[in-house]
């Protein structure tokens, strides 16, 4: 199934007669009801970045785990340096040079960088002080030019942190090859700039990366060849000097798509404020102050977006606007009503929906099947509920249904959630919050990990709903996205609201510094006379 | 050449036979080993089971160790649904007997009263005695486990003091017990009470609380991550204080039904370490409340079997060693399940594994 190129001819590259570093040949992978991978061919050379594309659910993490040995394919072979291979799992895979970040990050929370480093590696000495264990990762560190701090718990660092940490965990192993599955998904563009640098650094040497992704731009900015997967199969192996977004997008979907328009911006009559945050301040889990004298309100049919780097007080913001996160100072009002305390209860009954930023961990249980998530709001209620009695089957038909809502293909409602794919999930959330937000919805990244057309289809939902009278809260980082959709922005920075615009003086580069933190500069941009 | 794969969910099926295959295993291999030691093994056997299900005796025998363990099995299996531990299960049930025997010595009435005001005087004493563990692990978050067991010692002496001291029955000399509580629980047959019936009855009412009730759902799911769980806007505090009583009672019961239908006095050393057992039988049953009442014949059938392997001459440590190896199999085979052997396609000796 490969129309560009033939796989099996490793051409034009630097070492014209090597073969390829890793090579897939007619890889067959069947879950119950469903053929994940269907005879794909893939090759991978030294020293190349080959993205893997692909709709939600097309197969790329499932490829990649029958790569490292955590699924093993019914059909198909490896190559490694024209040699077959089979790894048993993901241990042999390392110790071969193959090493995979994963969507889901695979640390351990509680335990410290150094710690999660050395982890069941065959190198880690036998007799072990958390002094060597962390002086070690800082020679790793240094060797491999990752910036990470040896001595702090996984818990407490960013994303970005955390993924340098698996980065570094895998290349510690002598990896060879550098599998990331979304590795930019939860990286604010300053961290996806450093991993990007980390990259070249790493193919400059002759070693290879495996890249997936749903940004398209980035994509092209750092890979050599880039092969789509649609449904299971191989449908184009290019490479990225010859194709462009659009061609990639045409190939990935099957069809043309179109960004939304943003609708009646600026025209419209604001209604009465549903929910409002009045001097707010919170602390984060840590205990510190993660939001400060936080004044916002949210009105019937508008959407706020927040702009904001990561970590600057998102997560907290979100979870004092459902109940989740009690406030030390100020008040939570919804329709005029204070709230005391908190109870996500509550929030839910007021009709306020709410799409969390860390899917796995607290909106969904991942070991529970696909209908016990599905209902996770609406079990209280006729039809889940009759009485106190909870009625499975009436579960089980709500699940469908919003499987079906979110085009999602799931075999079996009673498959563990889990095993649905990155973005999957992320559909199955957000359609089940945006059924009981009938007053307000408050999205966190709602579109991290979708895939181009699931974040067209997830954008109109958002202005359908805007369009109904729902108040809506966008939490995003893609500043485009905001812009193209948001009624008003305003940018958060370590917890604080520091700027406030409406669609119409919406300008990317003020907020952009406003992000920074930068205030005087994007005042003084403000001053000036604008053309338009 | 082989490949084991980990496969990520496996069926009930598997689950089921996965169980009786190690069950089995662990008796070809104790068989073994007995028939090394000289005894024979099929005469054994057959006498095991023909004294277990052969006679009314050994039946009522194989009852009266069946429904404690039931009861103390469900009290651990019914924490594990919320993701906890309940190991008190020994001294919820003493307090289930010494609540029971207070109304059974001390209040006046019609038997029938009597046997209801001890049911739920068991219940309640069952519930107390987890009260404390249950609240400093929903407000303190202290370990549930430690709590639990610690108190277990607790029970045990406050039992002995009772029955040495304040209700110890005067006229008896020979052993240290209270009086005869009058009140009695009807019999199904012979020495074999409906506590039996009670024990079965409740598993069932227990789990179809949690697969049918949304009381049950909030337990699943916060169970399953609690995290969730509260952002779905389930009280998880309170579900897990009230998990935890029930389980208290349940292992209550076990004691109230002991003292009412086995024993008829309070007594040290009463409980022959249900609760403990409880524990094994849970995690055999996979925590599944729905299976506890399987595991728990399977419990009392190796219970009864010792006894009898004993009267034929096998020692008593030869006895545990079966009981572990065949314990040690189960808990192995719920590992083992999740594993499968495949053949890969036709291929060359990999370099991998
Ligand atoms: N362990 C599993 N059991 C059953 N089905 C599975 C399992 N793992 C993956 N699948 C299914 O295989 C299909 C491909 O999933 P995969 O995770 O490879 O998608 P993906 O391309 O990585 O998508 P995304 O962009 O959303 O991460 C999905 O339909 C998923 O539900
Ligand atoms: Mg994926």
């Amino acid at each position: 199934m490969n129309d560009t190129e033939p796989a099996a001819t490793p051409a034009r590259v630097a070492a014209p007669s090597a073969p390829p570093v890793v090579q897939m040949q007619a890889i067959t992978k069947l879950f119950p009801g469903l053929v994940a991978n269907d005879a794909v061919d893939f090759d991978l050379r030294a020293g190349e970045v080959h993205a893997l594309l692909g709709e939600n659910g097309a197969g790329k993490s499932t490829l990649m785990n029958v790569l490292t040995g955590i699924y093993h394919a019914e059909a198909g072979q490896i190559m490694m340096n024209g040699q077959p291979v089979r790894f048993g799992s993901p241990e042999s895979a390392i110790a071969a040079g193959i090493g995979m970040v994963h969507q889901h990050f695979k640390l351990v929370r509680a335990f410290t960088v150094a710690e999660n480093i050395h982890l069941g590696w065959h190198e880690t000495p036998k007799l072990v002080s958390p002094a060597l264990l962390e002086s070690r990762t800082a020679e790793l560190a240094e060797r491999f030019n990752l910036a990470v701090r040896p001595s702090a718990r996984v818990e407490d660092l960013s994303a970005g942190e955390q993924q340098r940490v698996e980065i570094l965990r895998v290349l510690a192993r002598g990896a060879r090859v550098l599998i990331l599955d979304e590795p930019t998904a939860v990286l604010t563009p300053r961290e996806a700039g450093e991993l990007f640098k980390a990259l070249r650094g790493f193919t400059a040497r002759g070693y290879s990366v495996i890249f997936i992704s749903h940004k398209l731009d980035e994509v092209m900015e750092i890979s050599d060849r880039i092969t789509v997967l649609r449904a299971g199969r191989n449908v184009a192996t290019l490479p990225a000097a010859s194709t462009n977004a659009v061609e990639l997008a045409t190939l990935m979907v099957g069809r043309e798509l179109h960004p939304p328009q943003a609708t009646g911006v600026g025209e419209r009559k604001l209604g009465n404020i549903v929910l409002q945050l009045a001097g707010v301040a919170a602390l984060d889990d840590r205990g510190l102050k993660a939001l400060t004298d936080v004044d916002l309100a949210l009105h019937e049919g508008e959407i706020v977006g927040v702009a904001g780097v990561a970590g600057n007080g998102q997560r907290e913001l979100t979870e004092v606007l459902t109940g989740i996160r009690d406030v030390i100072e100020g008040q939570v009002r919804i329709g005029g009503h204070v709230m005391s305390g908190a109870d996500p209860l509550a929030f839910l009954d007021a009709g306020i929906g709410h799409i969390p930023e860390d899917r796995l961990r607290s909106g969904l249980a991942p070991a529970m099947p696909v209908a016990t998530n599905a209902v996770l709001r609406e079990y209280r209620a006729a039809p889940i509920a009759r009485g106190p009695f909870y009625l499975p089957a009436a579960a089980m038909a709500l699940a469908r249904r919003i499987v079906a809502d979110s085009a999602v293909l799931v075999p079996s409602m009673r498959m563990p959630v889990r095993n649905l794919s990155g973005g999957n999930q992320q559909r199955l959330v957000a359609r089940r919050e945006m059924r009981v937000a009938t007053r307000a919805l408050v999205a966190a990244y709602p579109t991290r990990g979708l895939d181009v057309g699931a974040i067209e289809t997830m954008l109109r939902y958002i202005v359908e709903m805007r369009d109904r009278g729902v108040a809506v809260l966008l939490i995003s980082e893609e500043l485009e996205d905001l812009i193209g959709i948001a009624d008003r922005i305003v940018v958060l920075f370590k917890g604080r609201i520091i700027g406030g615009f409406t669609a119409a003086e919406a300008d990317p580069e003020r907020i952009g510094l406003l992000m920074g933190g930068r205030v005087a500069e994007a005042d003084a941009l403000a001053t000036q006379p604008t053309v338009s | 050449m082989f490949r084991i794969q980990r496969i990520p969910s496996i069926s009930p099926l598997a689950i089921l036979s996965s169980r009786v295959i190690a069950v089995v295993s662990a008796l070809v291999v104790g068989g073994i080993v007995y028939s090394l030691r000289g005894f024979d093994v099929f005469d054994l056997g057959a006498n095991v089971i023909d004294s277990s299900f052969g006679s009314e005796f050994g039946v009522q025998d194989l009852g009266l160790l069946f429904s404690p363990l039931i009861l103390t099995g469900l009290a651990t299996a019914i924490t594990l649904r919320i993701g906890l531990w309940n190991i008190g299960g020994e001294g919820q049930f003493y307090l289930g007997a010494v609540f029971a025997t207070a109304i059974g010595l001390f209040v006046q009435g019609p038997d029938w009263l009597i046997l209801i005001l001890m049911f739920i005087g068991g219940f309640v004493g069952g519930m107390l005695w987890i009260l404390v563990p249950a609240l400093a692990r929903a407000y303190l978050q202290t370990d549930e486990i430690i709590t639990t067991l610690l108190l277990n010692f607790v029970a045990m002496l406050l039992v002995y003091f009772l029955c040495t001291g304040p209700w110890r029955d005067p006229h008896d000399t020979v052993t240290s017990a209270t009086a005869r509580v009058k009140a009695e629980m009807p019999y199904l047959f012979g020495d074999l009470h409906w506590g039996l019936i009670i024990a079965l009855l409740l598993a069932v009412l227990v789990a179809a609380m949690l697969a049918y009730t949304k009381w049950g759902y909030e337990v699943r799911l916060a169970g399953s991550n609690r995290f969730a769980a509260f952002y779905a806007g389930v009280p998880v505090r309170r579900r897990l204080i009230q998990v935890m009583l029930l389980s208290g009672g349940v292992a209550g019961i076990g004691g109230m039904l002991e003292v009412a239908g086995t024993v008829h006095h309070l007594q040290g050393g009463m409980s022959n370490n249900f609760g403990y057992l409880g524990i094994l039988v849970a995690v055999v049953a996979g925590g599944a409340p729905i299976a506890v009442p399987a595991a728990a014949l399977l419990m009392a059938v190796i219970l009864n079997g010792g006894i009898v392997l004993q009267s034929y001459g096998v020692s008593t440590y030869e006895v545990l060693a079966l009981t572990g190896l065949i314990l040690f199999f189960v808990a192995i085979s719920e590992q083992l399940a999740y594993y499968r052997i495949s053949r890969p396609p036709a291929l060359k000796a990999g370099a991998g594994a």
